[in-house]
């Protein structure tokens, strides 16, 4: 077999990334290679990046999602709904638990991101399950990290965005899709957390005197308000997505600056600092995947894999269970956002060829990269919990694997039943 | 390398980030400005989204030249986190080798792009589109000079930049 320009594109992205070259600049440099390989002018880099960056406007949603979720974290929106949280579920066994998982899914609903999730509860939750050893540290986690899991699942999504990006299906689609899975992997988070707290004997957290419950809830009621104003704004018809995401980052503002009158000028700068950086790690990825996916698209490969695939004679489920088990596996090395980018396009139009739903696709591929950031030995989830609680990857990992095992349980049958997903869009027009 | 000079590097890159915030908080400023004009004043603008597009192309090119630190971009690092200083150094002098060769070959295509698109203007500001990209060519020139930076450590002994989240501080 000779080596062509494209082989030689792809060894190098892989030994550029495996030798610790931001992912982003991986691809960048590689395709840079490919078009003086190709005798394309190597300017098309910068055109491909600078074009693809400036047309594609729904990107812009994910700054902003960003800039929302660190603009809640530092005002105290997080803390009051804990204190809520703890009202609803705490009562119960392995309470701070429950506590967790609702949190996150009450926040899933305002935040697009699993690790701005991660760290905003996380940081918060840890320390009250940890105190006097109540639970283990591993264990606070560990659950923390899963919980995250649902935030780009529940809308509004990053990852979402970003597939709607390279697959032109509707954002409000892909969001609604994403609702029903979401909280089916929240139920099934809690059921883990039931069973294991049973059979460790985790606390029950003290009743909430009746009294306290309405100052808790009215407390919580500006947090609690955000993912209304946002799912009524861009279902309502009133706004786009991306609107929407730069309402709610105001929104957090407001109410972190008026009602709690919790933040400070230097908090700010941090808070839009940290987004700024957040924006471009993953814009960088962005960037390289504009890039490559040039290279991909003139070499053809998503026709060619689509032609190969249709040897093989695949049915849409043989097919939905082969990207299943690929980014499964992929999930476990890479991270999502390049997945999404590089990989998950190229399955697109094979996808399409067999009569499968867009937003199901979406949907499946988002709740299976999301799975990916807490499968070791690569899961973003699991550093940032790692880095907050100083424990130990593999312990983390430990205690992580019940809930792996209860959201692939939800993939599988979200898989199987793509009504689960598809009821919601359904309901509001979506004629998939 | 003397205190001096540290000590200046750190200046500029607070103001890299001062700028990075600026472009951010511009970008939220006018997207809730458009909102505002839009539904509220029912009279829509079309600036706007010129100046929130123009200021995301600039976040992520511009961050990713001056205010990203080695720690913070998005790596695979499994074989890096776990190889010992002397491996390190080869990788790093291997891939800024590679990345230096690639962007400093690709630079004049690169600027030839971004100047013939003085002849595009932006639909409302009518901004030359070629002051909207130039973003770029700072981009790639940071980033030759810092991988030749990375490299020159990577020869004389500094210790390598950590990968490993959980082992950064916070």
């Amino acid at each position: 077999m000779a080596v062509t320009p494209f082989m030689i594109c792809i060894i190098m992205i892989v030994t550029l990334g495996t030798f610790g070259l931001p992912i982003g600049h991986a691809m960048i440099v590689s395709s840079i290679a490919y078009m003086f390989m190709a005798g394309v002018d190597p300017g098309t880099a910068a055109e491909q990046i600078l074009n693809g960056l400036f047309n594609s406007y729904v990107l812009l949603a994910i700054p902003l999602f960003i800039l929302a979720a660190d603009l809640m974290n530092i005002g105290s929106l997080t803390d009051k709904l804990l204190n809520f949280c703890l009202v609803l579920v705490g009562r119960f066994r392995g309470g701070l638990g429950h506590v967790n998982v609702v949190a996150n899914m009450i926040f899933a609903g305002m935040s697009g991101s699993a690790i701005a999730d991660a760290v905003g509860i996380g940081r918060i939750i840890i320390g009250m399950m940890a105190k006097d050893g109540r639970y283990p540290v591993a264990y606070a986690a560990a659950i923390t990290a899963a919980a995250a899991v649902i935030g780009p699942i529940i809308p509004p999504s990053i990852p979402m965005v970003v597939y709607a990006l390279v697959s032109d299906a509707s954002i409000g689609y892909l969001f609604l899709g994403g609702f029903v899975p979401g909280v089916m992997l929240g139920l099934a988070f809690m059921v883990t957390n039931f069973i294991i707290a049973r059979k460790r004997n985790y606390p029950v957290e003290p009743p909430i005197p009746l009294r306290e419950v309405p100052k808790i809830t009215i407390n919580a009621f500006p947090a609690l308000m955000l993912p209304v104003i946002l799912l009524f704004g861009i279902y309502g018809g009133v706004m786009t997505p991306t609107e929407g995401a730069a309402v709610a980052a105001f929104y957090a503002l407001l109410a972190s600056a008026l009602l709690y009158r919790s933040v400070t000028l230097p908090q700010l700068y941090e808070a839009i600092l940290n987004s700024s950086k957040a924006t471009t790690s993953i814009g960088m990825l962005i960037a390289g995947a504009m890039a490559f996916n040039y290279v991909v698209t003139i070499e053809q490969i998503p026709v060619s894999l689509q032609h190969f695939i249709g040897g093989f004679q695949l049915t849409a489920a043989g097919f939905m269970l082969l990207v299943n088990l690929l980014l499964l596996v992929l999930g476990c090395l890479l991270e999502g956002t390049t997945i999404l980018l590089v990989v998950v396009p190229i399955l697109i139009p094979t996808a399409k060829a067999l009569g499968i739903d867009l937003v199901y696709f979406g949907v499946v591929v988002v709740v299976n990269i999301m799975i990916g950031l807490v499968t070791p030995p690569y899961g973003l989830l699991l550093f940032v919990v790692a880095n907050m609680t100083k424990q130990s990857l593999g312990s983390i990992v430990r205690e992580a694997l019940p809930f792996i095992v209860a959201a692939l349980v939800v993939l599988a049958f979200i898989t199987a039943v793509p009504e689960a997903v598809l009821w919601l869009p359904q309901i509001f027009g979506y004629k998939g | 390398m003397s205190n001096q000079l540290i000590e200046a590097g750190r200046w500029l890159r607070r103001r890299a980030e001062d700028v990075s915030v600026a472009l951010l908080s511009t970008m939220f400023a006018v997207f809730i400005i458009q909102v505002f004009f839009r539904y509220v004043l029912n009279d829509p603008i079309g600036w706007s989204e010129e100046v929130i597009i123009t200021t995301w192309l600039w976040v992520v090119l511009w961050g990713a030249a001056f205010v990203l630190r080695e720690s913070e971009e998005i790596r695979f690092d499994i074989l890096y986190s776990n190889v010992s200083e002397n491996t390190r150094r080869i990788l790093n002098v291997i891939t800024g080798t590679v990345l230096i060769l690639a962007y400093v070959a690709s630079l004049p295509a690169a600027y030839r792009y971004v100047s013939f698109m003085k002849v595009e203007h932006s639909a409302y500001l009518r901004v030359p589109i070629n002051w909207m990209y130039s973003v770029f060519i700072i981009f790639s020139v940071a980033c030759i000079a810092r991988y030749c930076y990375l490299v020159y450590r990577a020869f004389t002994g500094a210790k390598q930049p950590e990968t490993d989240p959980a082992k950064i501080g916070d």
